[in-house]
């Protein structure tokens, strides 16, 4: 008798159809939550891929973004378009995004025990980060890259001769973006690889 | 007058196959008729062989190792290379102020079966640096190889052109010029080098595991002129030739490249060619036909 008294577990209030709300209220309160939950994930997710958010960090700000915004062609070009860091460095897709994004949560630990948090730290390690980098775009056959250029696109009669050959030679040789361009948005690191290019 | 001469040259091209390297008779052919490749010479900085094979300074090196050669991407672009380096914007850590960053030369070529003539002619850039070469306005050399060294095919003269020569900011013997890795003239891994100086001095070499400027038996005659602001120098060279001289023969082609030393320029601070092919009797980026 005593455990029909008892107040009910806050799992089993759950599980127990409701006896006061209709069902479309129902409905309509989930999919009002959802939406918000949902939406509310989402503008948290790309507020973490705004420039501001990446160079909120000391560690970005002077060195990365700084050699990015000196005269690199995807912070300042004749029609204007720029690239800024998750354009290139997170992928568009959803999936894709949130791996990246989890991924990333280690650069928190990093920053927290200061890895790079002094110029030397930074090029010391530049070497590193880059390769990890180039890894990371050439398995996905430079996703990033490809979410503005392909090679199909192309028009290569209107390329200088040396990226014509260079893109047709990529073609032929089932090349990816990366492969070739290293170190156009941020200097290249000191100790590459001669392969690397 | 060609055709007036024409005999003489018959009869001694017969004789120096008859007999060997009897010396051979001069005659230039007539320049009006030979048609000109356009080549621009522009200055290369610090750009040696080093610097072209790596990868992380070079983004061509992959193109290279697939065997592209330098003029398959750049031969239109020369002019714009020579001015970032000329400027010190790129691979120039000490730039001479009022340096040309190119000049374009025409070079036409023919032959009489027994001599090769080559001209090059050009417009005189603006200059005035300092004097390096005081004795000197003026030098032209041009090179060939008979595609036995690695890349030469590629790179023209950049097989020789390394980082520890004279001149060159990691070079630390003032002796050391040009060379060919594994040069070795019995192996035939060797270019054969002319030059020509404004002083009027001709030589006659070859660059194989070091630079020798004289010695070679193939050169006839350097002449050169400046008529207004327009230079013109002419080669007469012997198709066959001795050691260290690259023979040359009907139907095949050659490595060619060449370089100006302008404005009283010595060491590495010259103009060069990327590398072209040489045809004798046969279409090359310089073809030499039989006149």
């Amino acid at each position: 008798m005593n455990n029909k008294t008892e107040a009910p577990g806050w799992f089993a209030r759950l599980r127990r159809p409701s006896s006061h709300w209709s069902v479309l209220t129902l409905l309509l309160v989930g999919v009002v939550a959802g939406v918000v939950l949902w939406g509310g994930f989402n503008t948290v997710v790309e507020a973490t891929n705004k420039e501001s958010f990446c160079i909120g960090c000391h560690e970005m700000r002077d060195n990365v973004y700084k050699e990015y915004s000196e005269n690199t062609i995807h912070y300042t070009n004749r029609t204007g378009v720029r690239a800024v860091c998750a354009d290139c460095h997170v992928p568009k897709e959803w999936g894709p995004k949130m791996l990246r994004k989890i991924q990333a949560s280690r650069e928190l630990w990093g920053k927290m025990v200061g890895t790079i948090d002094t110029r030397e730290k930074f090029e010391a390690k530049r070497l590193t980060l880059a390769e990890r980098e180039w890894a990371r775009m050439k398995a996905n056959d430079s996703l990033e890259c490809r979410n503005c250029h392909t090679l199909a696109s192309m028009d290569t009669e209107k390329q200088k001769p040396r990226a014509r050959k260079s893109h047709e030679l990529a073609v032929k040789n089932n090349e990816t973006c990366i492969d070739c361009h290293k170190g156009i948005a941020h200097h290249k690191p000191k100790g590459m690889k001669e392969d690397d290019e | 007058m060609s055709h007036i001469l024409h005999p003489t040259r018959i009869a001694v091209a017969a004789a120096a196959l008859a007999f060997g390297a009897l010396p051979a008779f001069a005659a230039a052919p007539d320049w009006g008729k030979v048609p000109a490749a356009k080549i621009t010479v522009f200055y290369p900085g610090v750009s040696p062989i080093e610097w072209i094979t790596k990868g992380s300074e070079h983004g061509g090196a992959r193109a290279l190792r697939k065997g592209e050669t330098c003029a398959s991407c750049h031969h239109d672009e020369t002019a714009d290379m020579g001015k970032k380096m000329a400027t010190g914007q790129k691979l120039e850590p000490s730039p001479i102020k009022g340096k040309a960053g190119s000049i374009p030369v025409q070079v036409q070529a023919a032959h009489d079966g027994a001599n090769l003539y080559v001209r090059f002619s050009w417009k005189q850039p603006a200059g005035g640096a300092d004097k390096m070469d005081k004795d000197n306005a003026v030098k032209l050399a041009f090179m060939l190889e008979d595609n036995k060294i690695p890349g030469a095919n590629l790179s023209g003269c950049w097989e020789t052109c390394h980082s520890d020569a004279r001149t060159m900011p990691e070079g630390k013997d003032d002796k050391k010029t040009k060379y060919v890795k594994d040069g070795s003239v019995a192996g035939g891994k060797y270019y054969d080098i002319v030059q020509w100086t404004s002083k009027g001095a001709k030589h006659d070499g070859y660059i194989a595991d070091k630079r020798v400027m004289d010695g070679g038996k193939a050169l006839v005659d350097a002449k050169g002129e400046k008529k207004g602001d327009e230079w013109s120098v002419v080669f007469t060279r012997k198709l066959a030739g001795g050691e260290g001289d690259v023979a040359l023969a009907s139907g095949k082609t050659y490595n060619f490249g060449f370089a100006i030393h302008d404005d009283h320029s010595a060491g590495r601070y010259h103009h060069v060619s990327l590398g072209y092919q040489l045809g004798i009797d046969t279409k090359g980026d310089v073809t030499a036909n039989k006149q």
